[in-house]
């Protein structure tokens, strides 16, 4: 557990993780509150590299649900295994046959197999899924929902049930609560609407492109080969394409898939020649490389300038 | 847990944040009662001691959507302080000599002048009371809206004379100087007031902001989304219907839930086949696990809209709210009528909706300007009939107004049998239908069902009903 937000940030910080005030103070709260974390923003901000760094800061297991369309509790919460109870009532052959024993009529020995059913249902066979996991877990351990938004409305539904009490109902076992209440994190790229009630249960966090500063720390911590002088102007320029009205804007993981090849490249100054090799690293289409090539087009004198204002992606 | 501990609401501060959230609730943000008292125990976490900890608890807690920040953005500042520097007194300053020495030279000022002064050297600003006139003789009871405030701060400055404050300064001055005061202490008396000046005018815009807001939040004939929704659609005034749209996205993610839900908790259907086989492959063809079809298949849809312009308010939120539960239906077909009959394609997610109705009528066919039924269910009847099949449900929207046109009902009829379901939207009420050139009561017996959808909740409601049995 954390004991205030200057620890959050710290072990945040510990793990590689640079945090803002307020994806501190959230992850604080959240802790206090014992609620859930809805964090929303563009792709690639770190949303799912928070929980990630959050269960390794505490020492706790993480456990992803990855959400796609579709996807639905067999798949999220547990399931029967069939192949399991399949083999062991083959090689259970021999026992059944003799508890069997002396018995003649047909529904005689059904009502003895019935007595004796509660031993496939059981939790021998049962195959538990992330979220029964992260509810049966002997440790207390970190959720993540993943990309809530991509699944159905239906699941997002259940999920509400779940969340709110923290217990599950398996018709043949009863009802199975969390031995800890696991600290959950969903994350959202906002492409649908949620729904009030699973927004009411969740602390909202809405996660940014990090400004200028915080991005050239990410970039010095992650990239620290690269020398401070480069580091400043590579991000400045990124943070001069994401004011621009481009297709698809790059986010953090570019940045620093960027100052890699910088460094691989080994070069000595953003100019020209560099900027035009390398900026397909940054920029996914090939309109964006040709309206960022015009911008840059200019020299360094605009790259220079500005930059330290930071715009919203376009969601 | 810790989040379910309703909290006594005691501290002043609570009650503060209590006011807030309602200032929240008349700018549009939505927080329920279950995220104020988050809130409060998020407060009671953290402390209110480092504002920017309390600013992030309460943003957490309270605004669940990127697009209210800036009301929150807006409102926190005016409820709990901009952060501005205090304002000083001169007095503390100066020797009791010097003191004397301006006192002495405020009393020459004019009154209006003198007062001003008086709040810029002490550092004491206008008594609330002196405020509220002043405010009000800035006519702030016509402000909505806390950005307004900037206006009426200026106005009221202008009236507190800060106009010809740098004449008043020089002449002030002037008269220190003459009574021999040093130049070292004037200067000093000179930052003061400016700093003051600054300070004075940056409480006085938080105040009136803060009251425009707590106004906002009182008065009780502003209609807010919910009661929006009962509101006749062509009484809806332009600002009314921009909210109101607002409201339709929050009500269709509900009215998707529950038709999602509906469909799943629905019961199950015939033994599939197809399905069995193939998850019992695993078992070596055992039929383990047994797969049934589901029963309730998601509808395809027909829709037939008036789009003549009394249908315009009506037909905006209709088509918004069918096409946005585009995931719960199987396929949407649309046809708009006039005169005549046209298909149209709406195409919501690169239209604003306002330009989608503007593009059902121009789709449209010109000529007749009259609204037309009959003849155009002819058209619909030899050109589209195929577009309805047993499995769809046909959505008439009209009033049923046909300018004593044949209404051909037989046509209808003939949609109806072939349909699943044909329903009728109408926004006129029961008691009006007959009268003039109103022929609805002819249609009726054609019809599955008629909603009459004068407002919002009803057309959620009717839409919901049809999604349900359809």
């Amino acid at each position: 557990m954390f004991k205030d937000i200057t620890d959050v940030r710290q072990q945040l910080e510990a793990q590689q993780y640079i945090t803002s005030d307020e994806i501190a103070t959230v992850v604080y709260l959240a802790q206090n509150l014992c609620k859930p974390i809805l964090a929303e923003g563009p792709a690639g901000v770190g949303k799912t590299e928070l929980a990630k760094v959050w269960s390794k800061a505490l020492g706790r297991p993480l456990i992803r649900l990855q959400c796609y369309e579709g996807l639905d509790e067999s798949k999220a919460l547990y399931e029967w295994e069939y192949a399991k109870q399949m083999l062991y009532t083959q090689l259970l052959r021999d026992t059944l046959r003799t508890s069997l024993e002396g018995i003649t009529t047909l529904a005689e020995a059904a009502q003895r197999i019935a007595q004796e059913e509660n031993v496939f249902f059981s939790e021998n066979f049962l195959l538990p899924r992330p979220l029964l996991t992260a509810l049966t877990s002997d440790e207390p351990v970190i959720l993540l929902i993943d990309e809530i938004d991509r699944a159905d409305v239906e699941f997002e539904a259940f999920l509400l049930e779940v969340l709110s009490d923290f217990q599950v109902s398996v018709p043949e076992l009863g009802t199975i609560s969390a031995k800890f209440q696991p600290m959950v994190l969903l994350t959202s790229n906002n492409t649908r609407e949620l729904s009030e009630a699973l927004k009411r249960r969740c602390l909202f966090l809405y996660v940014d492109y990090p400004t200028l500063e915080n991005e050239l720390n990410i970039v010095r911590l992650k990239v620290p080969n690269l020398s401070p002088e480069l580091a400043r102007q590579a991000v400045t320029v990124v943070q001069q394409l994401r004011n621009m009205d481009l297709r698809k804007i790059p986010s953090i993981s570019e940045t620093l898939d960027w100052a890699r090849a910088l460094v691989t490249l080994n070069a000595k100054d953003i100019d020209q020649e560099t900027l035009t090799n390398t900026l397909t690293v940054l920029l996914k289409y090939e309109t964006d490389v040709q309206k960022a090539k015009r911008m840059m087009g200019d020299g360094g004198s605009r790259r220079q300038g500005g930059g330290s204002t930071y715009g919203r992606s376009n969601r | 847990m810790a989040g379910a501990v309703v909290r006594e609401v005691v501290a002043p501060m609570d009650d503060r944040i209590v006011e807030f959230i309602r200032g929240l609730r008349a700018a549009g943000v939505r927080v329920s009662v279950a995220e104020s008292v988050d809130a409060l125990n998020a407060t009671g976490v953290l402390g209110i001691a480092n504002k920017g900890l309390f600013k992030a608890s309460l943003r957490t807690t309270l605004v669940k959507q990127a697009d209210d920040f800036p009301a929150f953005e807006e409102l926190f500042p005016l409820y709990f302080g901009s952060g501005g520097p205090p304002m000083q007194n001169a007095m503390d300053d100066l020797t009791p000599d010097e003191q004397s020495m301006l006192q002495a030279a405020l009393s020459a000022l004019s009154g209006r002048m003198q007062q001003l002064m008086d709040w810029l050297t002490s550092g004491n600003p206008p008594s609330k009371e002196e405020l509220e006139d002043l405010a009000r003789q800035a006519g702030i009871k016509w402000a909505n809206n806390p950005g307004e405030a900037q206006y009426i701060t200026r106005r009221m400055l202008r009236q507190m004379g800060f106009a010809h404050l740098e004449d008043q300064m020089q002449q002030l001055m002037q008269k220190l100087q003459e009574m021999g005061m040093s130049q070292e202490a004037m200067e000093k008396l000179t930052g003061v007031i400016q700093a003051n000046r600054e300070a004075m005018a940056e409480q006085i815009a938080q105040q009136i902001g803060l009251q425009i807001a707590q106004d906002r939040a009182e008065r009780p004939d502003e209609l807010h989304g919910s009661d929006l929704m009962h509101k006749p659609f062509d009484s809806l005034s332009s600002a009314e219907a921009d909210m109101l749209r607002l409201e339709v996205k929050r009500l269709v993610a509900q009215l998707r839930s529950r038709a999602a839900l509906r469909r799943k908790r629905g019961k199950e259907g015939k033994f599939d086949a197809k399905g069995t086989i193939r998850s019992n492959q695993r078992y070596g063809g055992v039929p383990l696990d047994i797969k049934f079809k589901k029963q309730k298949l998601k509808p395809s849809l027909v829709l037939i809209c008036d789009v003549s312009r009394s249908m315009h308010s009506v037909l905006e939120f209709m088509l918004q709210m069918v096409y946005e539960m585009h995931d719960q239906v199987n396929r949407v077909r649309s046809f708009a009528f006039y005169g005549d009959m046209a298909e149209i394609t709406v195409d919501m997610a690169n239209m604003r909706i306002d330009e989608a109705v503007q593009a059902a009528y121009n789709a449209v066919p010109g000529g007749s300007y009259r609204t037309d039924l009959g003849r155009s269910l002819m058209t619909f009847h030899s050109r589209y009939l195929n577009t309805v099949d047993s499995r769809t449900t046909v959505m008439v929207l009209g009033d049923g107004r046909n300018n004593y046109n044949p209404s051909r009902v037989d046509l209808l009829k003939d949609i109806q049998r072939r349909a699943k379901r044909l329903v009728w939207f109408n926004p006129e009420a029961r008691e009006q239908w007959g009268s003039g050139d109103s022929i609805m009561e002819e249609y009726e017996p054609a019809t599955d069902d008629v909603y009459i959808i004068r407002n919002l909740a009803q057309l959620a409601a009717a839409i919901d009903k049809m999604m349900a049995y359809s």
